[in-house]
This record gives C-alpha cells, sequence and structure tokens, in this order.
C-alpha cells in the first residue's frame, strides 16, 4: 500500500507513532507479509482496539510494537514513542540492553492465555520479584505498588501472592497476570486477546477492571481481539484490520453506527448479537487471503460486493470520512448506500416455535440427572473423605424430535457433561435418560421386548459434533477414511464405490467442491469451518435422531459463525434431526434457538436454572443469573453506561467441590435473601409462555421469600 | 488412464442421481458401478505400498538403511546358496583380509572363510531378529494399547503384569530360561526368549500415550458413532503412536542382535553352527586381541554387528516421515498434480 496519506489524527498528542510498519516472515512458498507497510498513531491515555479475524496480522502488529516479533520474522518501518516530547524512542533502533528497559518499563504487553504465561512450579510472588529484579527496581517499594495494583484489580494480596498458579482461576490468573504488567509502571500496556480464554462474566468484568485502572495509573491502552462487540465496549477507537493492513480507523461509536468500509460493514452484519434480528445477519462470502498471495489492488476485492476495476487495479489509499475517522476504500461513499446495516423492513416472521404438547413422547428424556466425579484425595487419603465435583445435579429435560435446546453457562458449569450424559458417553450417578422411553444405561429390561431398541441402534441414534474440529479428526487419516468409518461400520451392503458416491454427494452438499480433490485431503489441510463441516456430515452419515454440539463454533472466525449455525439449521432440517446445543455465548445460542424455534437453557454449577424459548430468555430473563449473563454479553452497539455497575456481587465463581447451600447463585446474587441460602427453589413457570421454567423463588408471587431479610456481602464470608 | 476413467463415471453416476430427482438426498446415494476386486487391490497398493516408498525415497537416510538392510537380506537368503560353508583348514591360518581373493575378509587361525562365516551366520540371525523384535513390540503395543485404552480393572491386571516383567532382570532370567529350555538349535525361539523381559518398558510407553490419546475428541467420536474397541484401537489409537513404535522395532531388533552375540560370546547359547557372538567367542579364546596378525578376526563379527544396527537404525528414524501426515501430503500432492495435468491435456 503506498500511504501518502495516513491514519493520523492532527490534533492529538500521539504516544506511539507508526510508519510503514512491515512484518515479514521468510518461507520456502515466498516471503510472507503478515503486517503490511501499517501507519498509525496511538494517542496518550485512549483506548484503541485492534479488531481481525484470526490470521489477519494483529498479534503480530502488537508484538511488533515491542519489537518483539520472533525469529524469522523481521520488523521494517518505524516505530516512535514518545514522539514529541523528548526523550523520543525509537522502537526498532533500540539496542538490546535498552530494549530489555523499554519493554516492561515503558510498553508492556498481556498476552493471550494467562495459564501458560506462569511457571506452573514457582509462586505468583516470585514472578514479581522476577521482574521487578530484571529491571533493578528496588524490591520492596516495588512489591507494595504491586499489592496495590493487585486490590485495586478485586484480588486479595497476600493470598494471591503466596499461590501457586494452579491454585488460582483462569479469571484470577488473568488479573494477576495485568498486575504483572503494571508493576514497573509502564505507559504503554499492549494486550493481545486478554479475554479469550475467559466466560462471559469474567470478560466482561475484567473489562470494567481495565476501564478504572486506565484512568487511575494513566495508562495507554491497545486492546486486540477478534471480537468485534467486545471492544465496542471498552475503545475509544477501532482499528479494523483485514489482511495485514488496517482498513478503517474511527473512533467507536462512528465505526459502529456508519462504518465506512464495505468489510467492516459486512463483519458487523455477521456477528451474531442480542439486538438485531436474526434475518440480517449474514455471513461474508469468501475467505481472508494468504499472506504470501495477497490480492493486488484492494485487498479486500475478490469479496467485496463493491469491487470494480479500480479496485482490482490500484490499492485505495485512507480516505477520510470524517475529522477522525478514515476507510482504505475507494468506494467508501458508496458502501452505506450498498451494503445496508439496518435490517430490511419486513413483516414480523412467524416463527413455528418447536410447539410440543405434553402428550408427545420425547425423543430423549433426562430425568433427574446426576454426574458426581470423584477428585483426587489429598495428601496420603486414608482418614479424609475424597472430594466430589457435582458436575450436574438433579437436571430433568425433555427433547422432542426436531427438537433443538441450547445449554447456555459459564465454563466449569457442567453444560458439556450434562449434554455427554444425556447421549451415552458419560455414565451419571444417579437419575436416568431415556430413549423413547427406554434407559440407554440399561440393559433395555425396563420396556417391552417389541419396543426394545438394541444398543447399537440407541448408539446410532445419539451423536457428537466437537468444539475443537482440528482434534475431532484424526490427523492421521485423510477425509475419504475419516467418512468411510461409520459407513463400513453400519452399511454392510455399499461397496467402496457407493461409500465413496454417498461422500462426495455430503461434502458437495455442504458446499466443499470440487469434492474429490478435498477427499484425498488429511485435515491439517482443510481450513478450521472445512473440518467442522466434515465432522458434521461424519456425524450426518449415521442418520441420528439427536446430535450433541459442543461448542461447535466457538473456534471458528466471527465471519463464518453465522455461516455454520445456518449449515447446522438447514442439516436439521434436511434430516429431521434434533440439536442438544452447548454454548457459553448467548448471542449465539440466541441465533439458533430463535432461527430453528428452540428453547434456550441456562445451567449454573450443574443445575438448570431457567429453561425457555429465546424470546423470554433474551427479552425477558426470570432468573438473576440470566440477566447477569445478559449483562455481560458484548452488544454491537455504543453504550453510554459502560461504566455500569455488575448485576453480581462477586465475579468468581465459588468453589465446584463446596458449592453453596440452597440455591447455589445466592453467593453472587443480588437478590438473594435469607431463605435462598438455606432451601433449594424448586423450578416453575417463569411466564406464560410455553415451556418457560424457572428455578427463582422470585417468580413465586406468594412465596415467603418476599418477606425475608436481602442478604448483605458480609453474611456470605 | 483406468484411474480417471473411473472418477468420471462415479461423478457421472453421482450427477445421474442429483439431477434425475431420483434420490433427493445425497444420505441415500449409491455408486452405479460395482466396484471390482482390481479396484479395491489398487486403492490398498496405492495407499500402502506406493505412496510409503515414494516418501521414503526421497530421504537419503532410507535409501542407506535401505541398502544396507537389503545387503544382510541378500547375504541371508542368496548368499548362503552361493557362498560355500567353511570348513577347517580350507585355507591358510590367519590369512590377511583382501590378501587373497579366494578368503576375503582373511581365515581364522584353523584356516576357516571369515567371509563365508559371517554370510551363514546371517539368516539364523535375521530369524532371531525378525522373530524377536515382532515378539516384544507386538506383545508390548497391544498389551499397553488396551491397558490404556480400556482403563478399571483391564488396566489394573495388565499393568500389573507387565510391571512385574519390567522388575524381571532380563539378561539373568534369559541365561536361566536357556539352560531349562535347551533350544539352541530354533532361531526363532531364542529370539523370542531374548525379547521376554523387554517388551515391559515398551507397554508403559505405550499405555501413557493412549491415557493422553482417548481423551481426544476424535477417539470420543469413534466411540460415539459405536465403532468397536479393536477398530478404535487399531485405526484410531495405533496410528498417531507408529513412529514411536518403529523405532521401538528397530530398537528391539538391535537387542536382540547385541544380546544373541553376548549369550553366544559367553557360550551360554549352545552353538552348532558358527555366527558372529560365536565367533568372537573363539577370536577371543585364541587371543586375537592380543595378536595384531589377529585381529581382523574380532574386527570382521564385529563389523557385521555394527552394519546391520547402523542400517536398522537409519532405517527406523526414515520411516517416521512415512507416518507423518503432512509429509504423506506433500507427496501425494505432487502425484495428484500429474493427474490433473494429464486430465486438462486429454
Amino acid at each position: 500500500m503506498t500511504t501518502t496519506q495516513s491514519h493520523r489524527v492532527q490534533t492529538h498528542e500521539p504516544i506511539l507513532e507508526l510508519n510503514d510498519v512491515s512484518v515479514t516472515f521468510s518461507m520456502d512458498r515466498g516471503d510472507s507479509r503478515v503486517v503490511d507497510e501499517v501507519t498509525l498513531d496511538i494517542e496518550r491515555n485512549e483506548v484503541l482496539g485492534i479488531v481481525g479475524e484470526s490470521g489477519s496480522g494483529k498479534s503480530m502488529l502488537a508484538s511488533a510494537l515491542l519489537d518483539a516479533v520472533v525469529e524469522p520474522g523481521t520488523v521494517s518501518g518505524e516505530i516512535t514513542f514518545n514522539p514529541q516530547d523528548e526523550p523520543s524512542v525509537s522502537v526498532l533502533a533500540l539496542s538490546k540492553g535498552d530494549r530489555q528497559r523499554f519493554r516492561w518499563e515503558q510498553i508492556a504487553m498481556v498476552f493471550q492465555g494467562a495459564m501458560s504465561s506462569f511457571n506452573p512450579v514457582r509462586t505468583i510472588r516470585t514472578h514479581f520479584v522476577e521482574t521487578l529484579s530484571a529491571h533493578d527496581e528496588d524490591i520492596e517499594t516495588g512489591m507494595e505498588r504491586a499489592a496495590g495494583i493487585l486490590e485495586d484489580l478485586y484480588l486479595d494480596p497476600e493470598r494471591v501472592l503466596d499461590s501457586y498458579p494452579h491454585e488460582l482461576s483462569g479469571g484470577m490468573k488473568q488479573r494477576a497476570l495485568i498486575a504483572l504488567s503494571l508493576v514497573l509502571e509502564p505507559e504503554v500496556l499492549v494486550m493481545d486477546e486478554p479475554t479469550a480464554a475467559l466466560d462471559l462474566l469474567m470478560q466482561r468484568s475484567i473489562i470494567g477492571l481495565l476501564e478504572e485502572i486506565k484512568t487511575q495509573y494513566d495508562l495507554t491502552i491497545v486492546f486486540i481481539t477478534h471480537d468485534l462487540p467486545l471492544v465496542a465496549d471498552i475503545a475509544d477507537r477501532v482499528a479494523v484490520l483485514y489482511a495485514f493492513e488496517i482498513a478503517e480507523l474511527g473512533p467507536t461509536e462512528e465505526i459502529l453506527s456508519e462504518p465506512a468500509h464495505p468489510y467492516t460493514r459486512l463483519l458487523l452484519k455477521s456477528t451474531p448479537n442480542l439486538q438485531a434480528p436474526i434475518e440480517s445477519m449474514q455471513p461474508v462470502d469468501g475467505a481472508a487471503p494468504d499472506p504470501v498471495n495477497v490480492p493486488d489492488g484492494c485487498s479486500f476485492h475478490p469479496r467485496c460486493p463493491l469491487a470494480d476495476e479500480t479496485c482490482r487495479a490500484s490499492d485505495p489509499d485512507p480516505a477520510a470520512v470524517s475529522a477522525r475517522h478514515t476507510a482504505d476504500c475507494h468506494h467508501y461513499e458508496a458502501a452505506p448506500g450498498a451494503i445496508p446495516i439496518e435490517p430490511p423492513e419486513m413483516d414480523e416472521i412467524q416463527r413455528t416455535p418447536s410447539h410440543h404438547d405434553a402428550a408427545d413422547e420425547p425423543l430423549l428424556s433426562l430425568d433427574e440427572l446426576e454426574v458426581h466425579f470423584e477428585t483426587e484425595q489429598k495428601g496420603l487419603g486414608l482418614f479424609s473423605d475424597p472430594e466430589t465435583v457435582n458436575a450436574v445435579d438433579g437436571v430433568s429435560l425433555d427433547i422432542y424430535e426436531n427438537d433443538v435446546v441450547v445449554l447456555v453457562g459459564e465454563s466449569g458449569c457442567g453444560k458439556t457433561t450434562l449434554g455427554k450424559a444425556a447421549i451415552g458417553l458419560q455414565e451419571p450417578t444417579g437419575g436416568a435418560v431415556q430413549y423413547r422411553g427406554q434407559d440407554i444405561y440399561g440393559d433395555g429390561s425396563d420396556v417391552d421386548a417389541t419396543d426394545r431398541f438394541t444398543a447399537d441402534e440407541i448408539r446410532r441414534a445419539l451423536q457428537i459434533v466437537h468444539q475443537d474440529p482440528g482434534s475431532s479428526l484424526n490427523p492421521h487419516h485423510r477425509i475419504s477414511a475419516i467418512l468411510e468409518a461409520p459407513l463400513k461400520q453400519w452399511y454392510d451392503d455399499l461397496d467402496g464405490n457407493d461409500r465413496q458416491s454417498r461422500i462426495l454427494g455430503l461434502l458437495e452438499h455442504v458446499g466443499m467442491t470440487p469434492a474429490d480433490d478435498y477427499i484425498d485431503r488429511y485435515p491439517h489441510q482443510l481450513s478450521g469451518g472445512e473440518q467442522q463441516r466434515v465432522a458434521l456430515i461424519r456425524a450426518m452419515l449415521l442418520n441420528p435422531e439427536l446430535i450433541l454440539a459442543d461448542e461447535p463454533i466457538s473456534a471458528l472466525d466471527v465471519s463464518l459463525r453465522v455461516e455454520m449455525m445456518d449449515l447446522l439449521i438447514q442439516l436439521q432440517e434436511t434430516f429431521n434431526t434434533s440439536y442438544l446445543f452447548v454454548s457459553h455465548d448467548l448471542s449465539n445460542a440466541r441465533y439458533i434457538a430463535e432461527k430453528t424455534g428452540g428453547r434456550i437453557g441456562v445451567v449454573y454449577l450443574g443445575e438448570l436454572v431457567e429453561i425457555g424459548p429465546p424470546e423470554q430468555i433474551i427479552h425477558d430473563p426470570q432468573h438473576p443469573y440470566t440477566r447477569a449473563l445478559r449483562w455481560a454479553t458484548p452488544q454491537l452497539t455504543y453504550r453510554d453506561d459502560r461504566a455500569q455497575t455488575p448485576p453480581i456481587r462477586t465475579i468468581d465463581i465459588p468453589d465446584p467441590t463446596d458449592p453453596p447451600s440452597g440455591c447455589r447463585y445466592h453467593t453472587r446474587c443480588p437478590q438473594a435473601r435469607a431463605v435462598c441460602a438455606e432451601s433449594v427453589p424448586e423450578t416453575k413457570p417463569g411466564s406464560d409462555a410455553v415451556g418457560h421454567d424457572v428455578a427463582c423463588y422470585r417468580v413465586q408471587d406468594d412465596h415467603d421469600y418476599w418477606e425475608d431479610d436481602p442478604i448483605d456481602d458480609a453474611d456470605l464470608d | 488412464m483406468t484411474d480417471r476413467d473411473h472418477r468420471e463415471t462415479l461423478t457421472d453416476a453421482l450427477d445421474g442421481t442429483c439431477t434425475d430427482g431420483g434420490t433427493p438426498t445425497p444420505f441415500e446415494t449409491v455408486s452405479q458401478v460395482t466396484e471390482t476386486r482390481e479396484d479395491k487391490f489398487r486403492n490398498v497398493y496405492d495407499t500402502y505400498v506406493r505412496a510409503p516408498l515414494s516418501i521414503v525415497w526421497g530421504d537419503w537416510r532410507a535409501r542407506i538403511g535401505f541398502a544396507i538392510i537389503l545387503c544382510y537380506l541378500l547375504m541371508g537368503t542368496v548368499g548362503t546358496v552361493v557362498i560355500e560353508p567353511t570348513a577347517p583348514a580350507e585355507g591358510p591360518a590367519l590369512a590377511q583380509p583382501f590378501e587373497t581373493m579366494d578368503y576375503p575378509l582373511g581365515t581364522t587361525d584353523m584356516g576357516r572363510d571369515l567371509f563365508s562365516q559371517v554370510v551363514h551366520s546371517t539368516q539364523e540371525m535375521l530369524k532371531m531378529i525378525t522373530a524377536g523384535a515382532l515378539f516384544s513390540v507386538t506383545l508390548g503395543t497391544v498389551v499397553g494399547a488396551v491397558a490404556g485404552y480400556k482403563g478399571g480393572w483391564v488396566d489394573t491386571v495388565l499393568s500389573a503384569i507387565t510391571d512385574v516383567f519390567i522388575n524381571i532382570p532380563g539378561f539373568p532370567l534369559v541365561m536361566v530360561l536357556v539352560a531349562i529350555f535347551e533350544m539352541g538349535e530354533n532361531p526363532y525361539m531364542i529370539g523370542i526368549l531374548l525379547s521376554v523381559a523387554s517388551w515391559s518398558g515398551l507397554a508403559r510407553a505405550i499405555r501413557s500415550q493412549v491415557l493422553t490419546l482417548r481423551h481426544e475428541s476424535f477417539v470420543e467420536s469413534a466411540r460415539t458413532m459405536g465403532l468397536p474397541t479393536h477398530v478404535i484401537v487399531s485405526k484410531e489409537i495405533v496410528p498417531p503412536l507408529l513412529p514411536y513404535i518403529v523405532i521401538n522395532l528397530t530398537n528391539a531388533a538391535r537387542r536382540v542382535i547385541f544380546e544373541a552375540a553376548a549369550l553366544y560370546y559367553l557360550g551360554i547359547l549352545p552353538f552348532e553352527d558358527l555366527n558372529w557372538g560365536v565367533t568372537l567367542q573363539l577370536a577371543y579364546e585364541a587371543e586375537a586381541h592380543a595378536r595384531p596378525q589377529a585381529l581382523h578376526w574380532f574386527l570382521v563379527p564385529m563389523a557385521a554387528i555394527t552394519g546391520i544396527s547402523i542400517g536398522l537404525i537409519l532405517l527406523g528414524q526414515s520411516l517416521d516421515r512415512v507416518f507423518n501426515p503432512r509429509v504423506r501430503a506433500r507427496h501425494e500432492k505432487t502425484t495428484a498434480d500429474d493427474d490433473t495435468l494429464e486430465a486438462t491435456t486429454h
């Protein structure tokens, strides 16, 4: 890109100035340019969000800011720190010793995955002391400062500092990592997907904390993420990366409400969220380019509906959309008209909710299902009872034919275990799972011999699609072998040619053409979306009645999610299967449930606390936990109430080996009263809607709950 | 190109079913061409013979390793027919190597041809190696994989047995067993005997690898599809472990050679014919190590042992590549590209 104009803002004071910064890797296939001549100013005390799909070069850009690109990558261009004041620092020209001091003292970085950023055999304190002594700081004052930062992040410094990493939860580790990066009082904090491994509630809470930390410690934050809604909550400005360069840069509000670049517009439309009607969510066609082979001209033109000869021939320069808003597009003026973000006016589409009478026989029926795990005994374990984790506790749920149930909850709440117990992969410790009236873990003696299903029939009827498509396909087999395995097992009458034509037909059906090229490939030669399609076909080949889809889209890029969900829904309609969906994301849950007329079930610490149609769960949640989840789900609109206090008491989940008494949510529930700590609320209808059930005293107008005193925080300690 | 014709027919058949509207869902598609035995054979040949060979051939270690092992195989089969067995006093005592072409590797102090000794002991050694290596690796893999995958009481029992064997001192046990069973004549039995204690280490290692593999999603998927245990273990669990197993196979083979040579050298295994270990022992008894003119008597059997050992190591290392899907893919892609080229020019 030949930059004459640049993504610069004249009136503000920049703290970092990037000039034509490129990162290049030499590979067998040619030079791979993973950051392509980026020119950008980062202003003092702003939060700059950098958004891009995986493989768009955003992490490399972050590493380049610290001159920390790993070998054999090379950084070229110019990065100036503090360009207006003395002493200004040219980052790429620093000597080794200077660079070491510059990192962490001026710019600190918080890496993705707090789990692997700490050495597991050292306490958190050691990490702090090491960082301080490596920079010749006074340990004592440094540790005092560390304790102060930890406290500001709502952590107990004494406890956290003396813990080993494994003793802290993911969210606590992530906060400790932020504290560690702040201990040398840097001016700029670069955060690379700092919340990607965390739950929604924790994510939102940390975003809120960042806001406080930023003002308190006078920071400039560069926040890198693939999640556009998330960054909308914190960033002052957003830079959208596409194909290793900045496609659009502007204030968050403008980027969200009137983006000018076609890519940003399409990306916004493809992002599932809670407000927009689901009809307006459309996938972005095509795929992001390979770094070795970026298209000539505008790199987005192969996927752009507005592309013409100019776009193919010349690379657009940043065009000023407004004073602080630039877009690298020849047609930025035409884009808003051509790609409307507002949903087209349409009549309220009457979706037929999968209406199930009590008379219908459920396909699968869970009855007071319990799965308890015994953990390893501590010490010698001779005198103590082993601790049990109640992963699933007393869940009852009916799934009908052509039904869709989406389970939502934080990680570790037992939603996946519940799903696996339902399809016969995890033997429950209590309760029963019945497939058309027959216990799937029994020997079939509970039903008449005439109606009995064989173990094989039940096995085939209940299938699974895993979260990580990379590990759900054996890397040592070709696609043809992977898809042939179920056919060989269950269809004796098919010979090799029949199997091959069926596989070819299926691959074409899910849009993988030319199919006979795909069948000879190994899984590593497919993209994540294609791998997931193969895994989906494999489950479908058995013609199952119910598929457990365990977060099937969370490993995919944002722009691919809607497409994959549409495919799942389309296959459901074609093959009359039911889905049991597991998701940690309320927006995705809503998309699936609303489009199929299914239900959303909210799981908290092994219990189903609320279940109902998406309209009720999203727009009129009854359980306080559902409300907290809804609060935590990032929105695509610019919110003025960003610093709003969370509707929960504590952001950390209680220890699952020692779950709270009574209603398990009472320790975090702002509306908890005395009775909540004593007895477990039974499930009652939450509204007039069919199938909306809530396990909370608040839906029972005549319950003693209303006379009780609210619990205050002191009671809980 | 029958292969391509075959593909075209397939696609035609597929198009037919789709466009005619006979079967609306691709889940019911069947081919209109019946698979012949020839097709099946060609598929098997392509996957299991041609592709691995083409990969192996691209690696210099593999070429050298293959060449070395092939030499030994030829010695053990053709060599025994072509080269006459040696008898005492057939040549001059302690002829030096390369002195005369009648006795290229020299002779012993009894005038026996060393080259002929090496060639004639190869066959027996190869039998021992094959039997011993296959026995220990098969048993170790099966026990380890089943114990790791099944878990529960199966694991407890198999692991207990494995632990017992790990703790038996292998070499003394073999000495005792040989004394008891007197099976000196059968090389296969000797090979197995020599490996009787060595499979257990592999079983333990495989078990711990399987313990991590069994939680992979693809294994769970296979279980969900209702595949029987033996299919899951052999098709899903073992392939990722194959590089490790093959390295162990070659190492087991080397261990059998060393142990056999050692036992013969110590005079524990009874022998009728000369072989590498026995030659070493005779050389030692004749104090060849102290007599410069007899040094080759030592060196020749040692070189034979070292040579096959190096060959096995090189082969084992290069076979690693065969099981790497990324390397395989690259090789198959080149052949696939040729095909498309042909198709377009056609």
